[in-house]
């Protein structure tokens, strides 16, 4: 295979080069520090509203840099990976420029796929890489080297009715067992307490890490060795089954991020812990919840810290223009469009942005910004190394087990442990 | 079975094959808060969904999409039928050829599917509907030779051996009277080729994207990470439905007249 | 010089060439894989393992229970295809009135692609917003078809919904293209309807219906839509396939080697199955 791949490489550039089309327009314009870049950027991306917003900014830049080309192929996640996977392997790629899923950050990284970027990032002027929250400019990092800048997070938090919570005579829980009490409160017939996503794999990992953190466990220390094994673990996914026992819509072991929104746009279920930016959408006077927007309000999850996940910008090692495409990041994710990219809707990763009046008031409103920051401020990614996916699918298979009563909590965590474990060692 | 009861069978079918089909012609037009209850009959008829899937590309890859199918069913349907007649008829190749055809029907897409793109890509056929076709074709060939050698086997030898004593030769015996006798069978045969084709999404996906987009590709881009676009993906599934049941409707029928009228003296 | 080769191989020459040119070297290739630990992200330790990938397998409880949820799954919706569709394809034989309307529409599921399929029965199935659930309701009925007990069994019922037609498709194309003087002996004969059905209509029809039986099988295998539009293989592992965990550990995943250990293992078991099976089927017919 690496020999039939260095053939078609050898190939290729004899091709090109015969033909003298060579493509050289990246690498004739500017570096990293100076000049002007120019090329064609043809970048992957989701296909999802901070998309839009991102396109919606592209002729800004155009007037900028008028001689770099951005072209946007949005798809939806589920065909994301296997197409940037692709775009690697060729030696003639697809996209010159990427964004980058959490999970997938420690394997693209270490199997030679991205640029680092420190340089550029350093050479970059009044970047402030310091302003990205931390546990995002984390993920961006493997093994001490930066290959990606944050693009928008998708951090977890508790969505909650105002309305229904005020009845109740209730506040935001602080602890597990607050949210148990509330979600029975709140569960009435038509209605269930709290809305759940525990289908097998990514989404129930991505829903119960939120209670593990609460319940004062960990996913991994400090040295990515994998420390679920624990009391606290246990504890989290025997509350997190007797809440959904006693609260979560009957018969809903499948559902996932889809079924959850709709219970709760559509008034069958009292709340869930969601993306933080699902609250504006929601919110939104012609958004999904129709006359139940403007009740919603988004709260930290019991415990304060959250399971964070991230877009981040990145720039793939077969890149046919890196230069035009660092000249995109940088222009995008500068405080000046942050700022921009943000009152247009899109999901915050800077500080700066988060705390900004003018943002405050021509977006979601102060409550808003203050909480993503303070959810931003403790947030942690379900894996951080190798085999990432991996290692989320095999602990959402043992807690999906044992929500289906297929296995013990007991079993179950220590074989997810376990499991997981074998997974980042392998 | 006496009449009544076959009448009330089929009545039974065509309700359960119904019944989803209405639930998304219904849902087709409700507007995304509506969505929320998608199965509740209460609601403002819209025709959102409607023209955003007939300005959002969902036409042109539908033609694409018949483009690959026809393609792929007209090279399986030659090859096929010939192959076939020949295993059936005269054992060529022997039992290898007959089960060897079969391992491409089982290979997993997700395994066949990353040598056949390092191949196009060397080829410079990435992102063309060429690459489509031929992975179309690993799958919908052994299915319509498999097909057609069952309609083979099932012609009486007799049937050729009278022909070829009326004077016709090999090929005369089979394109005159052997495959009059089959032609039911290659025409679903062809419709299931189709069908394969038309309904695959792995290799379409993987080998061709953006500009070469089949309709699977077009129409699984309504799951997206922040939820199923139920009312776009209906409409989207009923554009692609109707002209394939209309086109099989006129298929099945000429299919029908054809052996009625033609091949009786066999 | 064409005269020399056998009129069988002159036939078969366009099959072959094809076929060969699809097919020949991803066949080649992933074998070869599956005898490397080859993984995506780790390319430069790719080295050939032998059948460590394949002795992998043993102990891979995850791909035991596939294996078995895929075997039942298949013989389950085969056998269920089968019996629905002769007993239409009978129904339809005979029927007069609105006859091309009623076998185009019967063969609409088969249009709808899979992942669509999936989806729509992922929202229909649903307790809280589903259709069907809430008419179960009104008699007093509860199901819950994506748990632990059910998943996979109503993974059956949507590949009969959907694969059913196809069944109905072949056997009646196989019912009419059947030779009109044996029926006509046996009505002269007096044999009552069953009688003909089973000495006739069956004996017959049996290519076509090995045929049919052998396709669906061989594509019921390949399940993975359903599972990955509605449970992910869940709850726990019940609804985990073949397919689907070659998709995740080759796509998904990035080891492709293993992927393909995983595909090779499916296809000897199948093939070896179809063999003995047909070979026991043509001992019987000669």
């Amino acid at each position: 295979m690496r020999r039939l791949l260095a053939l078609s490489v050898a190939l290729l550039a004899l091709a090109l080069a015969v033909a003298g089309c060579g493509g050289g327009d990246d690498d004739s314009g500017g570096t990293a520090t100076g000049g002007t870049p120019s090329g064609t950027v043809r970048v992957i991306m989701e296909e999802v509203p901070d998309t839009d917003i991102v396109k919606s900014l592209l002729p800004e830049f155009q007037k900028e840099f008028p001689d770099v080309d951005v072209q946007v192929e949005a798809l939806p996640y589920d065909q994301m990976r296997d197409r940037i996977v692709s775009s690697f392997l060729a030696s003639d790629p697809t996209y010159d420029m990427i964004v980058v899923d959490n999970p997938w950050m420690y394997d693209f990284a270490k199997g030679d796929f991205l640029l680092p970027l420190d340089d550029r990032i350093t050479a970059a002027q009044d970047f402030d890489h310091e302003d990205f929250a931390q546990p995002l400019r984390d993920i961006a990092e493997v093994d001490g080297a930066t290959y990606g800048v944050p693009f928008y997070n998708y951090a977890l938090g508790l969505i909650y009715r105002k309305d229904l919570y005020a009845q109740a005579g209730l506040t935001p829980p602080t602890t597990l067992a607050e949210l148990k009490a509330a979600a029975a409160k709140l569960n009435t017939g038509g209605r269930a307490g709290i809305a759940m996503q525990p289908q097998k794999g990514y989404k129930i990992f991505e829903e119960w890490g939120n209670y593990l953190f609460g319940a004062g466990g960990a996913i991994q220390d400090a040295d990515n060795a994998v420390v679920l094994d624990s009391p606290e673990a246990r504890t989290a996914l025997q509350e997190y089954i007797d809440i959904y026992k006693a609260s979560a819509p009957k018969n809903s072991l499948n559902w996932a991020f889809d079924e959850s929104l709709r219970a709760v746009a559509g008034d069958k279920a009292a709340q869930m812990i969601s993306y933080n930016w699902m609250l504006p959408t929601l919110n939104k006077a012609d958004g999904p919840a129709g006359k139940l927007a403007g009740k919603f309000a988004l709260a930290e999850v019991p415990g304060g810290k959250s399971i964070l996940g991230s877009w981040s910008w990145a720039i793939p090692k077969n890149s046919a223009s890196p230069d035009a495409a660092w000249a995109f990041i940088a222009w995008v994710t500068s405080k000046q469009h942050e700022k921009e990219r943000v009152i247009a809707g899109g999901a915050p990763v800077r500080a700066s942005a988060m705390s900004d009046p003018e943002v405050w008031e021509q977006g979601f409103g102060e409550d808003y910004y203050t909480t993503v920051a303070s959810i931003l401020e403790d947030a942690a990614p379900l894996a951080d190394g190798p085999n990432a996916e991996e290692m989320i699918n095999v602990v959402g298979e043992d807690l999906n087990a044992a929500v289906a009563g297929q296995e013990s909590v007991d079993d179950a965590i220590s074989s997810a442990a376990s499991g997981a474990q074998e997974t980042l060692d392998k | 079975m006496s009449r009544p009861l076959r009448a009330l069978f089929l009545v039974i079918a065509v309700v359960a094959v119904a019944f989803p089909f209405a639930w998304v012609v219904l849902i087709s037009f409700k507007s995304r808060v509506d969505l929320n209850d998608p199965s509740s009959l209460s609601f403002t008829p819209t025709s959102a969904n409607w023209s955003e899937v007939l300005h959002g590309g969902v036409l042109e890859a539908a033609l694409r999409s018949v483009e690959v199918g026809l393609a792929t069913v007209s090279v399986s349907l030659v090859a096929g039928t010939l192959g076939a007649y020949a295993i059936s008829r005269f054992k060529a190749g022997g039992g290898p050829a007959r089960f060897g055809i079969l391992l491409a029907q089982l290979m997993p897409p997700a395994v066949l599917v990353v040598p056949l793109f390092i191949l196009f890509f060397n080829w410079n056929l990435r992102d063309t509907i060429w690459a489509v076709i031929a992975a179309h074709l690993t799958f919908v060939l052994p299915v319509v030779t498999w097909f057609m050698i069952g309609f083979f086997d099932a012609v009486p030898r007799e049937l050729e051996e009278q022909a070829m004593i009326d004077g016709y030769g090999r090929f005369g015996a089979f394109r005159r009277v052997v495959l009059p006798q089959v032609l039911p069978g290659l025409g679903a045969a062809a419709i299931f080729g189709f069908v394969l084709s038309w309904n695959d999404l792995f290799y379409a996906l993987i080998l061709a994207g953006g500009n070469a987009e089949t309709l699977p590709v077009a129409i699984s881009s309504y799951n997206t990470f922040r939820g199923v676009e139920l009312g776009a993906m209906s409409a989207a599934i009923l554009v692609s439905v109707v002209p394939v049941l209309i086109a099989s409707f006129f298929v099945q029928k000429r299919l029908v007249r054809g052996i009625s009228g033609g091949g009786l003296k066999y | 010089m064409l005269r020399r080769i056998p009129i069988g191989y002159r036939f078969l020459t366009p099959l072959a060439v094809v076929f060969a040119a699809v097919f020949a070297y991803p066949f080649v290739y992933s074998l070869w894989l599956s005898l490397t630990n080859y993984t995506i992200t780790r390319r430069n330790e790719t080295r050939f393992v032998g059948i460590d990938q394949y002795t992998g397998l043993l102990d891979n409880d995850t791909y035991r229970q596939a294996l078995v949820n895929t075997f039942v799954f298949v013989l389950l919706a085969v056998s269920l295809e089968l019996l629905l569709g002769l007993a239409l394809a009978l129904c339809l034989q005979r029927q007069r009135w609105a006859r091309n309307v009623t076998r185009a529409f019967l063969l609409a599921p088969m249009f709808v692609t899979p992942i669509a399929v999936g989806l729509m029965f992922r929202f229909l199935l649903n307790q809280q917003i589903g259709v069907i659930p809430e008419i179960l309701g009104t008699f007093g009925l509860e199901i819950d078809f994506f748990g632990p007990d059910l998943a996979l069994f109503s993974m059956v019922a949507i590949d009969v919904w959907q694969w059913t037609p196809f069944m109905v498709l072949l056997l009646l194309a196989g019912l009419e293209s059947l030779p009109k003087q044996p029926f006509e002996a046996a009505r002269v004969d007096g044999a009552s309807r069953w009688l003909t059905f089973r000495s006739v209509t069956l004996p017959l029809l049996k290519p076509v219906i090995v045929v049919a039986v052998l396709l669906r099988a061989l594509d019921a295998f390949k399940v993975f839509e359903y599972v990955f539009a509605i449970t992910r293989g869940g709850p726990g592992t019940a609804t985990e396939t073949i397919q689907y965990q070659v998709y995740r550990t080759g796509i998904g995943f990035f080891r492709l080697g293993e992927a393909a250990a995983m595909a090779f293992v499916l296809v000897a078991v199948v093939l070896t199955i179809v063999v003995v099976l047909f070979r026991r089927l043509m001992r019987e017919a000669t």
